[in-house]
């Protein structure tokens, strides 16, 4: 069937493209303009046309946003009859398809835990999801480290890993600190040594920066630097940055990191300021980063992160008083409920410096929206913040509400800058989709994936980008006027990787010795999936770099 | 024979469409037991939400015991593997980690990682001795009880229970390992138990490692906790009554439900061995089991073994995870699996919606 998405202003900045023109679909992707007519015309007029959005950073699936849920049950029935983003994964679903999204990436899988993860990943409904697989604090990996393997055999065992899971990429989170944290540490940085095995966390990090470079991963290496939330953590993503010496490297939630200490001599007792500005030039010089922001949000939440030593340090701050610490086989997870006090001095100052970043940004698509959900708070407040880019007065009007402190330590009010559409879809569209090697998504060029949202053109932009007119997903449309009209299941993305037949066998004998199972225990094979029928296979290969 | 009604045996496809009738049929019908392999759990989940039925799984009693700790304390919690791997201390609660086994396994070995790696391993034990075949020193719990016990030596460890006292040594041991684990069955020592327990090792958090271990229930409890939560947002004892799933520990009991008459059908689901409700002789029910004879229930369908003589993502207690487990050597003629069975039945209910159909219940999540 031949659609015409018709009169919309079709906004794709990988094709320098801002202009009322049409959009054609066939057969679930994007054609260039045929010579015959439509079956189906979409009236888009009056509209904006995009690419479906790209979510590269949000905790939809796994072990620990499962226990946050049993955890917070109040937090997931707030409002008994209203979808909610920290329910089921069918409410995620719906929240993310509604507001035009139509790919979202889990990025904390654990390899000791992938099949639960694929699992609740799979019953996301309407998106495209997939899952980073975890390495860092993982004895295995930290063994061949210690030993002074070879390059070859880190590389392969972390494409045993990527395999084994079905991921679509590669995380590491505070390298070493898990296990450090398991030794009785408290503070960890890029220097310090994990106690039992003698490799710093820089070592780490560095082995799994190669790796994924040798393994052409398109996603590069996914990183959760260490002291995340601190004053001075600015540092810590500036060493890190440094130390990736060129390799690709992707630095998740960077808000949380973008707080230089006010005392340097006294860095966690002085409190912090925006660094926002040290990253964006930073950035701008450092071709081979990217980021996501972890906006914050005011209002409940749960904080939840497989940075357990850093989980631990905050569990004064839960609120209400009750956390999780799991120390897990790796890393395991800690889950601590955290208000951000609406217009409080610290969260309206994190609000702030994470619209900062933003507007500072030297490249769009290398600085993309995410609220690192549920931790800054719920994905469902991207509408409020991209209205906030796009209009200096909405700003102005809300920053005029927040404490002093907030404009005085960041450069948030000076700003007058003002996101396009375009901009907007270079943070939410394409920067995402190349940030994650999806080459078939983030745009609209012929051959791109038919994933489309239509908003209606509206001064409200919260409201315009809340509940999208028309999405569509694959050619179908799932979304009409805000509400789901087609309940599709959408595809699991995973890398073509090889595992190498010698590193399985080392790795079968170490999971033997050490679980009790081997490998076929931690597989992820398609008959887990049984309620799937075989024309809609729950997972889709995504190809390396060449 | 894999199918039966009223005790006679039957075409499975008869039984499957006398099953869909029943349930259909029902005004407020009961999806219990669950002791089944995660896709015909998640299916399970699916057609209550369809039937607009309740959900009560069969580890209900041991899994709330650890859910309302979590949802009040929160947790500080290990692994089976990090445990062995890592403790120089278990402290052995109760009688149940002696019976599982855990406890003598715990024995056999020494840490090898961390900065325990090297010492010994020392098992002490509260509230239950074990097996003479495992060396270790036991300390009583005392006549109030194992909670009380556990709070008692949470006071001593935080100093707040000062002076001599029989549990002050244990206390002592406890700061001092570098890697503690406590090692429990929430089931043995109830929610109470549980919480003061993870008092106890948050508390010792402060100077030193100590982690709770909470044993896994037969029944695959921990499985249906996962699908629920990301099925339905909440814990696994729901009701879809009302088309969304509302969570209701006290009020979804399946046990309770039937002796109140509020229940008018059944679907009872134990691929892997349970034991059957007294209700699924009296109540007209749907039994799918792993090992049926035929006189379980009304209607009874017989259904794969999983991890046996079919594939499955189950809970591997080693672990503590849902991990794949291959079929054993004897799948050859056995019946489908229940999650294929659960979706036939399924997939006949959404064609002729029963009183509280799919749509409904599709509007009310969208609205
Ligand atoms: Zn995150």
């Amino acid at each position: 069937m031949l659609t015409r998405i018709a009169g919309g202003r079709v906004v794709d900045p990988t094709a320098g493209r801002d202009s009322v023109s049409d959009v054609w679909i066939e057969d679930g992707r994007i054609v260039a303009t045929p010579d015959r007519g439509p079956d189906r015309t979409i009236d888009a007029a009056g509209c904006i046309v995009m690419a479906g959005g790209v979510e590269v950073h949000s905790h939809i699936a796994g072990g620990n946003v499962v226990l946050a849920r049993l955890l917070l049950p109040e937090l997931g029935v707030a409002e008994p009859d209203a979808p909610n983003p920290h329910g089921s994964g069918r409410d995620v679903g719906l929240l993310y398809a509604r507001m035009g999204y139509t790919t979202a990436v889990e990025p904390a899988m654990p390899p000791v835990n992938a099949l639960a993860t694929q699992l609740e990943l799979a019953e996301i409904p309407l998106l495209d999801r997939g899952g980073l697989c975890v390495m860092g604090n993982d004895d295995q990996l930290l063994q061949l480290l210690r030993d002074r393997e070879s390059a070859d055999a880190v590389r392969d065992l972390v494409a045993l890993n990527v395999a084994t899971s079905r991921a679509l990429g590669v995380k590491v989170i505070n390298a070493g600190g898990a296990d450090a944290f398991k030794d009785g540490a408290v503070r960890f940085s890029l220097d310090d040594e994990v106690p039992a095995y003698g490799l710093t966390s820089r070592q780490i990090l560095d082995g799994l920066l190669d790796a994924v470079e040798a393994l052409k991963v398109p996603h590069p290496l996914h990183v959760h630097c260490s002291n995340l939330g601190l004053p001075g953590a600015d540092d810590s993503l500036i060493e890190t940055l440094a130390a990736a010496e060129g390799r690709r490297i992707h630095f998740a939630h960077a808000q949380f990191y973008a707080y230089a200490a006010v005392d340097k001599d006294n860095p966690l007792t002085g409190g912090f300021r925006s660094a926002a500005p040290r990253i964006a030039e930073a950035l701008a010089r450092h071709p081979n980063a990217t980021l996501d922001i972890g906006q914050v949000v005011f209002g409940q939440t749960a904080t939840i992160s497989l940075d357990i030593l850093r989980q631990f340090s905050g569990r004064k701050a839960a609120s209400p008083r009750k956390w999780i610490v799991n120390a897990g086989d790796a890393e395991g997870g800690g889950i601590v409920p955290f208000r951000y006090r609406d217009r409080g001095p610290t969260s309206s100052l994190q609000f702030a410096i994470g619209l900062e970043m933003m507007l500072l940004s030297p490249d769009p698509e290398r600085t993309i929206l995410t609220t690192d959900h549920p931790n800054g708070g719920p994905f469902t407040a991207y509408p409020r913040i991209l209205h906030l880019l796009m209009d200096k007065e909405a700003r102005d009007r809300e920053v005029a509400a927040h404490p002093k402190v907030a404009a005085e330590r960041s450069g948030l009010a000076a700003i007058e800058r003002e996101y396009t559409l375009s901009e907007v879809a270079q943070l939410t569209r394409s920067g995402p989709a190349k940030l994650l090697g999806l080459t078939d998504r983030g745009h609209l060029r012929p051959g791109a994936r038919a994933d489309v949202a239509v908003y209606r053109d509206q001064a409200d932009r919260t409201a315009m980008f809340a509940r999208a007119h028309r999405v569509i997903k694959d050619g179908t449309v799932i979304v009409e006027d805000g509400e789901v009209v087609a309940w599709t299941r959408g595809r699991t993305l995973q890398l073509s990787v090889e595992a190498d037949a010698g590193m399985a066998r080392r790795t079968e004998s170490y999971l033997q010795g050490r679980f009790g199972a081997g490998l076929s225990s931690f597989t992820v094979p398609d008959a887990a999936f049984p309620g799937r029928r075989a024309d809609e296979p729950v997972f889709e290969a995504v190809a390396c770099r060449t | 024979m894999t199918a039966w009604i009223d005790g006679r045996a039957v075409e499975r496809d008869a039984a499957v469409a006398a099953a869909a009738e029943l349930l259909a049929g029902a005004r407020s019908p009961l999806v219990a037991g669950l002791v089944a392999e995660a896709a015909a759990v998640q299916v399970a989940y699916d057609l209550a939400r369809t039937l607009g039925a309740s959900v009560d799984p069969a580890a209900s009693a041991a899994i709330y015991a650890d859910l309302g700790a979590l949802a009040s304390a929160g947790a500080m919690a290990t692994t089976p593997a990090e445990t062995r791997g890592r403790a120089d201390l278990v402290l052995v609660v109760g009688r149940a980690p002696w019976a599982s086994g855990l406890a003598r396994d715990l024995s056999a070995d020494a840490p090898v990682r961390g900065r325990a790696a090297g010492r010994p391993r020392t098992l002490v034990a509260l509230g239950g001795t074990g097996d003479g075949a495992v060396q270790h020193v036991a300390y009583p719990a005392g006549e109030a009880g194992i909670p009380a016990a556990l709070g008692l030596l949470r006071g001593l460890v935080a100093g707040r229970v000062a002076g001599p006292h029989p549990l002050a040594d244990l206390a002592a041991r406890l700061r001092d390992a570098l890697y503690g684990v406590v090692v429990y069955d929430p089931a043995e020592i109830g929610a109470l138990g549980a919480e003061m327990l993870t008092g106890l090792v948050k508390d010792l958090n402060e100077t030193t490692r100590c982690f709770a271990l909470a044993l896994g229930d037969p029944y695959q409890g921990r499985t249906a906790v996962q699908v629920s939560a990301w099925s339905t947002g909440q814990g696994p004892r729901v009701g879809f009554g009302r088309g969304r799933p509302e969570h209701d520990p006290w009020r979804f009991d399946a046990a309770r439900q039937v002796a109140a008459g509020e229940v008018d059908a059944a679907l009872w689901l134990a691929a892997l061995p349970a034991p059957l409700p007294a209700w699924a002789g009296t109540l007209p029910t749907v039994a799918l089991l792993g090992a049926p004879t035929g006189a379980e229930a009304r209607v009874v369908i017989g259904v794969a073994v999983p991890g046996e003589t079919e594939g499955a993502a189950l809970w591997h207690p080693g672990r503590a995870v849902i991990a794949w487990q291959e079929a054993g050597a004897s799948a050859a003629g056995a019946p489908p699996s229940a999650a294929a069975t659960l979706a036939d039945l399924h997939a006949r209910l959404a064609a002729a919606p029963p009183r509280r159909s799919a749509a409904t219940s599709e509007l009310s999540a969208s609205c």
